[in-house]
């Protein structure tokens, strides 16, 4: 369905508190990521998308239960064409965005906040450490979407479900991801000294652990949420999904099965298009701000 | 340490994961919400057969117990019976296993060979032009929804160019030597679907391995040696990034099976994959699980071969 | 090992992997001739979107199943366009007096190894049926028959524990039969697997199964001798039903020429688009199904005339056929007699008009009042299978007809499973389904509109109504038998008891370069009827 991100594409970069002349290190990444062009594009990108997500209703109405012209190709009335019901795709694309952009974002967020207290304590916490890796490699190397679809056909398609079995197959990528940076500041000199100023683990986890690997966490969102997307398509796509909102798989799945995939192009192309640009620019935008935090990968 | 311990480790760890493998697909049954007895016993059996099923399982025993008399059922081979087919899980997946297997090991066959070559154009070009082409190809190919890609080709290459079949394995009535060939033929599209999806995030790895190997000390010692350019290139970083290469395939074969399931969906080819996807339409959940579970298993043992031959060839590893 | 030992060890592994790979392929049959000069030597490819899983044809079968059992195990009777019974195993039917029915079936019928079809196999597999009871459509039409008997070779007689003008026809079109001596060992044909496993299959089609491929062909061959079609040889040599689980997939075979036919019936959205394209005929195939929504009269509310009347005004039933099924269903007049079927059907009983204000009028004439915002205080669940993508889509409609005149429509898509465990239990308000093939009034009645009756999902017990259904099934006079069916299907529009909504004609495809198909109702016949394959023909050039 998709393919993982290895730790060598993200690598771990050793903190810097403080960037080279002073500023601050956010700062920096910030200057070196706006010099990247295909950064500030896909960051456009996804900015347009979320746009679209919270201006949805001022874009478009809301697709009609039905529609008179059944299956028509894009023109002038109706952007995107219709469907096999001759609902506006259009309509159906800008409403799906919301579904998927929400499902992604939710996904991912619990995903995330999961995931990184985990890694995050695990690295704390030596003992918990070595189960916590044991199981977040398990997870890691057994299919997934298989699992996903048992469990979505358990439990029956909901817009809940689906944010629920995403998240709980998508942490332990970020707990992979998170738990080998948090390892390496763990060990760092001044986290030691925050030792000998408080017990409290709270403290230091909250105050010097989490923003040391707060920039990881950052990427990891965004793979995380693109992920989700196309996961949640795929769940969609086989009739998993919820049959009350529109998503972008939705309207795959309904073309599918109305046996007008391959005769009315338009279903198909423009939820495509959708999910690529999603998936595409949340990947780029990963890989731009990685490389701009890490200043040894602009060498030559 | 020595070969045997490494070898012993490995396999146990293989083993350790089946049974975790195996323990969540058991919890997940029975603690979802919805029937527990939907994971054994299917809703058209005859009350008798039923209760019958429900009493080899345990469903009216406590978990523990449950667990001991699932663990068993598996250790005999038995995966239960389809819901609906009245034949045996083991024989509905053994039939199409083969398939998928020949569908995915080609798949990333084909991923090493086209991927390594790439990863090390992008790495050589870093920056660049070339790399940028490749960073954005494989950043593409990871993002591609797998059900589109496929039904484009089918409607390029099967129905309107008419240079490959569309759907199942083969030929029917087509023996011997051309067999082979229809066996072949029927292969192309799903593979080339599969192999778009899985050589963006390969070819991006390699790419980073190989400015990693490139950034190595030693590769700055052969260059301050005189060594030429390609030779450093070849013979020392991409040699030494080979086996890494070829151990990431056995971590990228658990989203390989994933992807599967799409692909045999929309190409009509009798796999696994297919086989889950009718099993969800008729919600067989003994089918699913099986699925899942050997599907699992496989994945497994792939990963421990992988990494028993890596761990042969590079004693470094046996340390770790 | 120097080079030239280095080579020929290499060129002898291949040689021996070539050997060694060329035996794993399939071996040729090996071919034999053809006897009759009209018989080909053509393959006729059929997709389907399912698997085979069930070889046994007295047990509930999917739409796969019943297609290729159907090629193997001969019924006693087929239908006409119109929905009358006609000859196929059995030559003459009917009553011998009020309890007892006979038939008489052909002399010429072989299995295929050669023992002769006789009225044992009949009787056996009749008395087995309702001994065994397995689970599926057959049994269900056993409620009256009490035993067979074979009185000779070719004559069956049926004993009945009461009068039943139906039976003999039903249980003669929807029974198949099978060989006793294949049958008997084994059990209980409630149990038995007819999985081939040891020697193939014992059949008596025109065709049979003799390679299986799970999850991807079936292969069945030509029999030399099938009596049913005209020529006395089945044309095709052979027919492979292969599996292609996505119909976009199955479309794209069907116009690249990998497949010649496709058995199920094509997405209302398709057919327009299928029409057009070149290298393709679309057949009709009259509907012997309809589509409704029954209200349950558990609910307070539903129990009232009014309500299920409201909301039989408030669907906009010519909007769903134009547009969820593009034109391609026909109004029934809201009558569960279907236009099908002529000699029944009655056109002064018209449909439900789609008139929001009337619904609302009637609400408050049940004495209910609608509060601000337009709705009236009460709420009904609408289940339906989201495994149905037709129904999925009305049902929409439907709410939306609903909520204008003020009557709020919860609905409820679930997996199949769950909605027929739902409707057993009668967990519903509304139910929204599909009856796939209805055939007989009477039959049909019994089981929709009896109390207890198996698919009485509005649970309506009017004695009115049950007396004129007794009746039915005891007359045997098809023109009085007529009038009280009409009768009756008045009562059951006016109650409201079964809102019909549409019956649909299917739309099957299949290449140009094949003619010959008969098509017959429903979808389980339709071209792929054994008769209609074993005339199919490759068009010559």
């Amino acid at each position: 369905m998709t393919a993982p991100i290895f730790d060598t594409e993200l690598k771990p970069v050793l903190v810097d508190p403080a960037a080279d002349d002073g500023r601050r290190a956010s700062q920096q990444t910030w200057h070196a990521f706006r010099r990247q062009p295909l950064g500030m594009a896909s960051l456009t990108i996804l900015a347009l998308l979320v746009l679209i997500t919270v201006i949805a209703p001022l874009l478009a109405p809301y697709p009609a239960s039905y529609g008179t012209d059944v299956l028509q190709p894009p023109s002038a009335e109706h952007w995107f064409g219709t469907d096999s019901l001759g609902r506006d795709v259009y309509a159906e694309v800008i409403w799906g965005t919301q579904q998927s952009v929400i499902v992604a974002l939710a996904a991912s967020a619990i995903a995330i906040v999961f995931g990184t207290l985990v890694a995050v304590v695990g690295a704390y916490v030596p003992k918990l450490d070595a189960v916590i890796g044991v199981v977040v490699d398990l997870t890691l190397s057994l299919p997934v979407l298989p699992l996903m679809i048992l469990v979505a056909a358990l439990v029956g398609p909901s817009t809940t479900t689906i944010i629920l079995v995403v998240a709980a197959f998508s942490w332990p990528e970020v707990t992979r991801l998170v738990r080998s940076q948090a390892l390496a500041v763990v060990k760092l000199p001044y986290v030691d000294a925050a030792r000998l100023m408080t017990r409290r683990p709270t403290w230091i986890l909250g105050r010097h652990v989490i923003p040391a690997v707060t920039p990881v966490i950052v990427v990891s969102v965004v793979v995380t949420a693109s992920r989700a997307v196309l996961s949640a398509a795929g769940l969609a796509f086989l009739g998993l999904g919820d049959p009350t909102t529109w998503s972008w798989g939705r309207i795959l799945y309904e073309a599918q099965q109305s046996g007008a995939m391959v005769s009315a192009w338009w279903l198909t192309l423009y939820p495509s298009l959708a999910i690529l640009a999603l998936v595409l620019s949340a990947t780029l935008f990963a890989i731009a701000y990685n490389d701009a935090r890490n200043p040894r990968s602009n060498e030559r | 340490m020595s070969i045997a311990l490494f070898i012993l480790r490995r396999v146990g760890r293989g083993l350790l994961t089946i049974l975790f493998a195996v323990t969540v697909t058991f919890l997940l049954l029975r603690l979802l919400p919805g029937d527990p007895a939907l994971a054994v016993a299917s809703p058209n059996m005859t009350d008798e057969a039923r209760a019958a099923l429900l009493t080899q399982y345990g469903l009216d025993q406590p978990l523990f117990v449950q667990y001991f008399l699932y663990l068993g059922e598996l250790l005999r081979g038995n995966l239960g019976r389809s819901f609906t087919q009245s034949i045996p899980v083991i024989d509905v997946l053994m039939q199409r296993l083969p398939w998928t297997i020949l569908l995915t090991v080609t798949s990333l066959v084909l991923t090493v060979v086209i991927g390594i070559p790439l990863g090390v154009l992008a790495a050589s070009h870093k920056n660049r032009f070339l790399d940028r082409l490749v960073q954005v190809f494989g950043v593409t190919g990871q993002s591609l929804f797998v059900p589109s890609v496929g039904i484009v080709l089918l409607f390029v290459f099967g129905l309107n160019l008419r240079w490959f079949p569309i759907g199942g394995a083969y030929d029917d009535a087509v023996y011997g030597m051309e067999w082979y060939g229809s066996v072949l033929s029927h292969l192309v599209l799903p593979v080339i679907s599969l192999t778009l999806i899985q050589l963006g995030s390969y070819v991006l790895t390699m790419r980073a391995t190989l400015i990693e190997a490139l950034g190595e000390d030693y590769i700055t010692l052969a260059k301050a040696k005189g060594v030429p350019p390609r030779t450093v290139l070849w013979k020392h970083a991409v040699r030494n990034a080979m086996l890494p290469a070829i151990t990431l395939i056995g971590l990228q074969l658990g989203f390989v099976v994933g992807g599967a399931v799409l692909t045999e969906t929309v190409f009509a080819y009798p796999g696994i994959g297919r086989g889950i996807y009718e099993a969800v339409t008729q919600l067989d959940f003994a089918v699913l699980q099986g699925a899942f579970l050997l599907l699992a298993v496989t994945v497994v043992v792939a990963n421990m071969l992988t990494d028993i031959a890596y761990g042969l060839l590079d004693p470094r590893v046996r340390t770790s | 090992m120097n080079r030239h030992s280095r080579i020929a060890a290499i060129g002898g592994a291949a040689a021996l992997a070539a050997l060694v790979l060329s035996a794993c392929a399939p071996q040729a049959p090996e071919t034999s001739s053809t006897s009759s000069p009209d018989a080909g030597d053509d393959t006729l490819t059929i997709a389907t979107t399912t698997d085979v899983v069930n070889y046994n044809p007295l047990v509930g079968n999917s739409r796969s199943d019943y297609w290729v059992t159907n090629l193997m195990y001969p019924h006693l009777l087929s239908i006409g366009p119109d929905g009358s019974k006609e000859a196929e195993l059995a030559v003459d039917w009917g009553y011998v007096d009020d309890t007892t029915g006979f038939y008489e079936i052909r002399d010429d019928m072989t299995w295929s190894d050669g023992e002769p079809l006789t009225a044992e196999d009949v009787a056996y597999t009749m008395n087995a049926v309702k001994k065994d009871a397995p689970a599926g459509t057959y049994y269900g039409q056993m409620a009256n028959f009490e035993s067979a008997e074979a009185v000779s070779d070719t004559r069956v007689e049926i004993t009945l524990t009461q009068p039943d003008s139906s039976i003999v026809d039903e249980i003669g079109f929807w029974g198949n039969v099978v060989p006793q001596h294949v049958f008997e060992p084994a059990g209980s044909v409630a149990e038995f697997a007819n999985d081939g496993s040891e020697d193939g299959w014992v059949s008596a089609g025109p065709f049979e199964l003799t390679k299986v491929q799970v999850g991807q062909s079936y292969t069945l061959d030509r029999v030399e001798d099938y009596p049913l079609v005209e020529s006395g040889t089945p044309i095709p040599a052979s027919i492979v039903y292969r599996v292609f689980p996505d119909v976009n997939t199955e479309i794209l075979a069907l116009q690249s020429g990998e497949v010649d036919a496709i058995a199920n019936s094509l997405p209302p959205s398709q057919v327009e688009q299928l029409k057009s394209a070149e290298g393709i005929e679309v057949v009709e195939v009259t509907g012997l199904g309809y589509a409704h929504m029954t209200y349950n009269m558990q609910n307070p509310d539903l129990a009232k005339l009014e309500v299920r009347q409201a909301l039989a005004h408030a669907a906009d039933y010519e909007a769903i056929r134009n547009v969820v099924l593009q034109g391609q269903a026909v109004s029934t007049g809201s009558s569960p007699l279907m236009p099908v079927l002529s000699k029944y059907y009655d056109d002064s009983i018209t449909e439900y008009e789609y008139d929001p204000e009337l619904s609302r009028e009637l609400m408050e004439e049940a004495g209910y009042t609608a509060s601000a915002d337009g709705m009236f205080p009460v709420s009904f669940r609408l289940i339906y299978s989201l495994q149905d993508p037709v129904t999925s889509q009305w049902a929409q409609l439907v709410k939306d007809g609903a909520a204008e005149a003020g009557i709020p429509i919860e609905l409820q898509g679930m997996e199949r499973n769950t909605y027929l465990a739902r409707t057993n239990e009668g967990d519903y308000d509304i139910y929204a389904g599909n009856f796939a093939i209805m055939d007989d009034p009477a039959t049909n009645f019994s089981l929709s509109y009896l109390p207890g009756g198996a698919i009485n999902y509005t649970y309506v017990d009017d004695p009115a109504l049950n007396d004129l259904i007794a009746q039915a099934s005891a007359t045997f006079d098809e023109d009085e038998k007529i009038e009280i069916m009409r009768e009756a299907a008045k009562i059951v529009h006016d109650q409201v008891y079964d809102n019909v909504m549409y019956t649909q004609n299917l739309y099957v495809a299949h290449s140009s370069d094949w003619d010959g198909f008969i098509s017959k109702p429903s979808e389980l016949l339709s071209i792929v009827n054994p008769v209609s394959l074993a005339s199919a023909h490759k068009v010559s050039e």
